[in-house]
């Protein structure tokens, strides 16, 4: 790792465990994450790739090792102490701010319309006036191409339009890393590409971005680096032509891909 | 029907009706700031006091309603409570509803997806603004027809308190009924004002429920 701070990855997790209760979710995980890096997160369900995400921003709390975002330490507020003290409410909210996260089930707030969504936390976490920040919200949702919805109830927005304004919601607030949990997975086939075009676009743009996906074709195609996990430890993480160009060396990765194979997916 | 005797005993009738909307609203207004109350202590305190909530919450739901007035109004005074009978009726009316509301209000609470407090959680909304804009707002929804439905419930209670001589709508009926030895008429009557005062509890509560859950509507 280099001194010079640019050099630094964005994401540390360090040997990072998790358990729900006597049930290891994670172990001993190691990853970097680098600025304007794309990194997509697959493997079996119950593998462990939705939890590893909630570690980072600390919706779930890692119980052993580290998660470093620019090199500051996620929700505890020192890695050694045993038991290890979290942090304040407020300095949470502060480090949050900084990571963005979109839901499989979009979780819009309904009694709001889609510029209200976008714009409450520019409001009431931001500090912006009213007018400022339903100006920077209109922004963020031209970007995800729903100008013209923006006075609409999310009970009036179809599946992609939903996910869509959540990104929007997550975009506004300028974060330096996005998280997507499944983002597609609740979405019918016809609303995928929409949402995965707006991503793509967020790539190309140099948006630090992690994604847990199924989508093997936006893996393949739109991630700088693919991370494999299966029974909460991390496989591989490598560039996604080595595991989807060839085949994989690893059985479990194998045999996860193979499902995929015989549907004509990748 | 002899016409004269409401002549004579409708400003009693009309009178008692008051008192019955006065301590209907005072009390189940009260009752349901105490259950909102209760409720967001169970939620969000500590837990010692989630249980003595519990506690509560049984005892008064376990008890009928008559029981809990005497022993305010009748033991009171043996704890240095002297009340009248009109504040001992409000108060053991707030008590009594207090524990139906505050469950209205925790099931409300427990309808809101966590997913919505999770995504506000991400963008670093605070505890209270999550409270404040994203969990009451939309506790609307599910708890305006069982509010709704108690307080018509609750309308009907009041004539308890004539057992303690509140001189609301059913003990004006029954000194009338006592006093001219007419009975049909007199309840006829009596059931006609909590009729009136049951339709136009639902009539508000159907308003609010349309203006609460408008952004649910398909257009």
């Amino acid at each position: 790792m280099g001194d010079n701070l640019t050099d630094q990855p964005i994401i540390q997790v360090r040997n990072m465990s998790k358990y729900f209760d006597e049930f290891e979710a994670l172990r001993d995980v190691t990853l970097d994450v680098h600025r304007s890096e794309v990194l997509c997160l697959i493997g079996p369900s119950g593998s462990g790739k939705s939890t590893l995400l909630r570690c980072l921003n600390f919706l779930e709390a890692y119980d052993g090792g580290e998660v470093l975002l620019e090199g500051e330490l996620i929700g505890w507020k020192s890695a050694g102490a045993s038991p290890r003290k979290a942090l304040s409410g407020e300095a949470l909210r502060r480090q949050r701010q900084h990571i963005g996260m979109v839901f499989q089930q979009f979780n819009l707030w309904p009694h709001l319309t889609a510029l209200e969504n976008v714009a409450e936390a520019l409001i009431h976490v931001k500090g912006l006036g009213k007018k400022q920040a339903h100006e920077k919200a209109r922004a963020a949702l031209a970007k995800v191409n729903l100008s013209d919805k923006e006075k609409n109830y999310p009970a009036n927005l179809s599946g992609g339009q939903q996910q869509r304004v959540a990104i929007a919601r997550a975009i506004a607030m300028e974060p330096s890393v996005m998280l997507f949990d499944e983002p597609t997975s609740a979405l019918d086939p016809e609303l995928v590409g929409e949402v995965l075009s707006v991503m793509k676009e967020m790539a190309n743009e140099g948006m630090t971005m992690v994604v847990v996906t199924h989508e093997m074709g936006f893996a393949a195609h739109v991630a700088d680096r693919v991370a494999f996990l299966d029974s909460g430890r991390l496989v591989t993480c490598v560039p996604p032509a080595e595991i989807f160009g060839q085949v994989p060396e690893d059985p479990r990765v194998r045999a996860f891909l193979q499902t995929y194979r015989e549907r004509n997916v990748v | 029907m002899e016409l004269d005797l409401f002549i004579r005993y409708g400003p009693a009738l009309l009178s008692g009706f008051g008192v019955t909307i006065l301590c209907w609203l005072v009390g189940s207004i009260g009752g349901l700031v105490l259950g909102f109350l209760l409720a967001c202590l169970y939620r969000f305190g500590p837990k010692a006091l989630g249980w003595l909530i519990y506690i509560y919450v049984e005892i008064i739901r376990g008890t009928p309603f008559m029981i809990q007035l005497f022993i305010l109004y009748y033991g009171g005074p043996y704890v240095g409570l002297v009340l009248s009978p009109m504040q001992a009726g409000i108060l053991s009316f707030i008590i009594y509803g207090s524990p139906y509301f505050s469950e209205i209000f925790r099931s409300g609470f427990n309808a809101i997806p966590k997913g919505q407090i999770e995504a506000a959680r991400c963008v670093g909304l605070s505890e209270r603004r999550i409270l404040m804009r994203i969990i009451l707002p939309q506790m609307l929804v599910p708890t305006t027809a069982p509010l709704t439905n108690f307080f018509i419930i609750l309308t009907k209670e009041t004539a308890i308190l004539s057992v303690v001589t509140v001189p609301e709508l059913l003990y004006e009926t029954q000194t009338m009924a006592a006093e001219t030895f007419t009975f049909v008429e007199p309840f006829l009557v009596l059931s006609l004002f909590y009729w009136v005062l049951v339709i136009g509890t639902s009539w508000v509560g159907e308003r609010v429920e349309a203006r609460v859950t408008r952004h649910l509507r398909r257009v």
